[in-house]
């Protein structure tokens, strides 16, 4: 039997999710995961929810002009590149 | 705004070290303002700001330390400093009556099956997760886009925004409540699920 239970293992997933769980707590909690279909469901859906989080808004388009600014910035302050 | 005149690493192979480093690091940067700013203008500006405030800086930047941790955190400085006076804040969130898995819950109990949850947030417009982020209050809001959006661990957030970890673990938990009733709302309106 798993030596953490359900309450546990709920509080746990979120800093398990987040990468924040070393040693004998991670394996703890993933055993748990691994015998436990009901936390392993709500341990599956937050991480979707984070992976969809990342992916809608992490997909910003950055304006060419912004970019072409930043450049600028940098190139002319090199003595050494012919300017644009 | 982006007024400041850079004064410019002198040495060729530090320009060379920030072109390499820093510059591809903008798209993430960008898309961070405008979860900040929510407008593309002052995001724009914003951006530059932060790029002319590194290229100033960069010199004293120590090789082989957390390049990304730092310009976020001077992404996060300027934004506080220079856009939050002129930001309309939303409305505080009263979360201490949503409960841990809300989301979770309210779709098990609008009887989405198990299976189907996730491609229920798969559904959910691009748009609507980006302004239910937005929405948040700052301090929230900052912590969930440091942690989920831009994968920061707790101990670089902490450094990143100059606060305990406790307190990042904190706002992230609190955030993340917050931002899952939001979703919840949208995915009702959205006729996500059958009531």
């Amino acid at each position: 039997m798993s030596p953490i239970d359900c309450e546990h293992a709920l509080r746990q997933i979120e800093l398990y999710l987040d990468g924040e769980l070393v040693g004998f707590e991670r394996v703890e909690i993933e055993r748990h995961l691994g015998e436990c279909s009901p936390c392993s469901g709500h341990s599956e859906f937050q991480r979707r929810l984070k992976q969809m989080l990342r992916a809608k808004c992490g997909c910003d388009e950055v304006p060419a002009e912004l970019i072409e600014r930043i450049r600028s910035m940098v190139e002319a302050s090199d003595p050494h590149r012919p300017a644009r | 705004m982006a007024s400041s005149q850079a004064a410019p690493p002198q040495d060729a192979a530090l320009r060379e070290r920030f072109e390499r480093d820093v510059l591809p690091l903008l798209p993430s940067l960008y898309g961070a303002a405008l979860r900040l700013t929510r407008n593309p203008q002052d995001a724009d500006d914003l951006v530059q700001e932060t790029y002319l405030r590194a290229y100033r800086g960069f010199g004293g930047f120590q090789e082989g330390t957390n390049i990304r941790a730092w310009m976020y955190r001077i992404l996060t400085n300027t934004f506080i400093n220079s856009y939050r006076k002129k930001q309309r804040e939303p409305v505080t969130v009263q979360d201490g009556e949503v409960e841990d898995w809300y989301l979770y819950d309210k779709l098990g109990e609008s009887g989405v099956e198990a299976s189907a949850e996730t491609e229920v947030l798969e559904r959910i417009p691009d748009e609507d997760v980006q302004q239910a982020l937005e929405d948040l209050p700052e301090n929230f809001r900052m912590a969930v886009l440091l942690a989920d959006v831009e994968g920061f661990s707790y101990k670089e957030i902490a450094e990143i925004l100059g606060i305990p970890i406790g307190t990042v673990m904190s706002r992230l938990h609190r955030g993340r409540k917050a931002l899952q009733k939001a979703l919840w709302q949208t995915v009702r309106e959205r006729g996500l699920v059958t009531d």
